[in-house]
């Protein structure tokens, strides 16, 4: 009885890593892939495993004559997600706490607008979203890949407004009577108290910032503003830019773009399990 | 506040009329809550409320967009789209790719949940494997997966493999009935790890002695899940489901936009991919504004459907 449960255990175990391995199996290719040389690469049978290692394709990617992948892009990735993000951040749980934990006439209305864009997302009003940027006459400048991101605060507004309303609120009241504004509450009680909300948004965030393709492909494809994901959609079209790149550096190229994404969720992934597990979800 | 709430009676029973404090009071934080959402307000009305109105009233026009005024049209977009074949076959392709992706989504993501939720040494590290497809972008894994469905000779990991079980492989992107189900796969495959979390999450609320016992009873791995599994988790399937839909919304440009750009023969052109090419590459941008109408009732038809089917399963 003994040996049977420890051997459907030892079983249990390595079914579970064979179809993780599986699960994983495009992004480890992918890996193994951009150490090969071409012609490891084009083998047959596959080579899974490379016999040799060629990390000159990391470099390869980044600089030289190929520049698959520009600087330039990548800064802009980082202006992206950060400006997108930070200035969103700001505008929901400023208005987060305003519909939490304020009394006035139109909070129902603005909390049941909030709600409503969640079932409208950016791909249904992209053409008039492009409209609104381009009459703005900010397309291909980094405000107009930027803002129309940020301005959607429906998801992120609701979430704070969420986390916000279970704080206590004789802490609200005890902070009244010392005499602090409402502003004052903002930076001394709502930010501090409301970090792991703040992790949980930022988790989701930073990785669908940093991923995103059709805007930026829309309001920014000058090569001054364009963001990775383009440079990275342009390799998946087949695009070798004109050089002679080969499938190795290419994949090397995708690997560094993945490579922030994958570092931050692998650090966010216990707390986030455990964030959803802990508390309630219903 | 509860102060006010007492003295209201109180004063009302000395018989004075009801004071108009109260409404002024409740009122109060008017000010400083107009001042600080202004700027959340301000940009959610000129980036959604106002293209939302202004899409509606531009799909009653035709416009070119680097020239002119729109005109007034009326219905004629909406007529339009009627007659046009290549919007119903744009529908008819979208819904398909949505609904052949969501379905294995949910089921093989509770299969995938239950194969994690269980513990040993080393079991955050087998779990990350399970979950790291979760950051990468559409295009990053368009980039290895059409180096994994590649065609021809001497080429093609999957069709190395398929081969090998003695089976002809199909020509996945570039075959009319294969393109549509490969793009699901990489759809399917980037969907998985968010629903597993949630699945994840709502397996580990399941109390160990309530499985332990059914063991005991003599419960089989099917009654299991039927009775103690299913039951535990299916609260869950809703918030997965719209999760899901969001995630292959997006794809349906992304993998389409990378890998086919609707080809081959318009088999994998879904209606938002027709948006951007009747808006972007034709300049209809009346029309298109009139597709997009027609986007967003799909979606809402969608969502609608959604909520009958999970409250008929939530019964079940």
């Amino acid at each position: 009885m003994v040996i049977t449960q420890r051997t459907t255990r030892r079983i249990r175990i390595l079914v579970a890593l064979v179809i993780g391995l599986v699960m994983s199996a495009p992004l480890l290719y992918m890996l193994a892939g951009s150490l090969m040389s071409n012609s490891q690469l084009s083998i047959q049978p596959p080579q899974v495993i490379p016999n040799s290692l060629h990390f000159g394709n990391y470099p390869a990617a980044f600089s030289g004559l190929t520049q698959v992948i520009q600087v330039r892009s990548f800064v802009n990735s980082v202006i992206f997600t950060v400006g997108a993000v930070g200035l969103q951040w700001v505008l929901c749980i400023t208005g987060g706490f305003v519909i939490a934990k304020m009394r006035f006439r139109s909070r129902g209305l603005i909390t049941a607008l909030f709600a409503i864009s969640l079932f409208i997302p950016l791909l249904t009003t992209l053409i008039p979203t492009f409209v609104v940027t381009y009459k703005l006459g900010i397309i291909n400048t980094y405000p107009g890949l930027i803002l129309p991101i940020a301005a959607q605060t429906g998801f992120g507004s609701l979430l704070f407004r969420q986390y916000i309303k279970e704080l206590p609120q004789e802490l609200f009241d005890a902070a009244r009577m010392d005499g602090a504004n409402w502003w004052l509450m903002l930076r001394r009680l709502v930010i501090p108290l409301a970090r792991p909300a703040t992790a949980a948004y930022l988790a989701i965030s930073v990785v669908t910032a940093w991923n995103m393709y059709l805007w930026p492909l829309l309001a920014a494809n000058a090569p001054h503003v364009q963001v990775l994901s383009e440079v990275v959609a342009a390799i998946g079209q087949g695009d070798s830019f004109g050089y002679t790149v080969t499938q190795p550096q290419l994949y090397a190229a995708t690997v560094i773009t993945v490579i922030p994404t994958v570092v931050a969720f692998l650090l966010v992934q216990p707390a986030f399990v455990r964030g959803l597990t802990g508390s309630g979800v219903e | 506040m509860s102060v006010t709430q007492l003295s209201d009676p109180l004063i009302a029973n000395l018989g004075t009329p009801t004071p108009i404090t109260r409404p002024r009071k409740k009122h109060r934080d008017g000010r400083w809550a107009a001042v600080m959402i202004f700027p959340n307000l301000a940009m959610f009305t000129v980036f959604i409320i106002v293209p939302v109105l202004g899409g509606l009233y531009l799909s009653f026009t035709t416009w070119d967009i680097t020239n002119g005024f729109p005109k007034w049209v009326g219905l004629q977009n909406y007529r339009q789209m009627f007659h046009d074949p290549l919007v119903w076959q744009a529908c008819e392709t979208t819904l398909k790719f949505i609904a052949f992706g969501m379905v294995p989504t949910v089921i093989l993501s509770l299969w995938l949940a239950m194969l994690i939720n269980f513990k040993f040494r080393g079991i955050s590290v087998v779990r990350s494997l399970y979950l790291i497809p979760a950051a990468m972008s559409f295009a990053a894994s368009a980039v290895v997966w059409r180096y994994i469905f590649l065609d021809g000779p001497g080429y093609g990991v999957l069709d190395y493999v398929i081969s090998r079980f003695g089976v002809t492989p199909p020509d996945w992107l570039a075959s009319t009935t294969w393109a549509l189900p490969a793009l699901d796969i990489i759809a399917i495959w980037l969907s998985l790890p968010i629903a597993t979390i949630l699945y994840l999450a709502a397996l580990q609320r399941i109390p160990d002695s309530v499985i332990e016992a059914s063991k005991l009873d003599g419960a089989g791995p099917l009654r299991r899940i039927r009775y103690i599994v299913w039951p535990g988790v299916r609260y869950m399937t809703p918030l997965v489901a719209i999760v899901a839909l969001l995630s292959f919304t997006n794809g349906s440009f992304d993998l389409v936009n990378i890998l086919t750009k609707g080809d081959p023969i318009n088999s994998t052109q879904t209606l938002i991919y027709y948006i951007y090419f009747e808006s972007f590459a034709f300049g209809a941008w009346g029309y298109a504004a009139a597709l997009s109408i027609l986007q967003v009732i799909m979606i809402a038809g969608i969502l609608v459907v959604l909520r009958l089917v999970s409250s008929l399963v939530n019964r079940w």
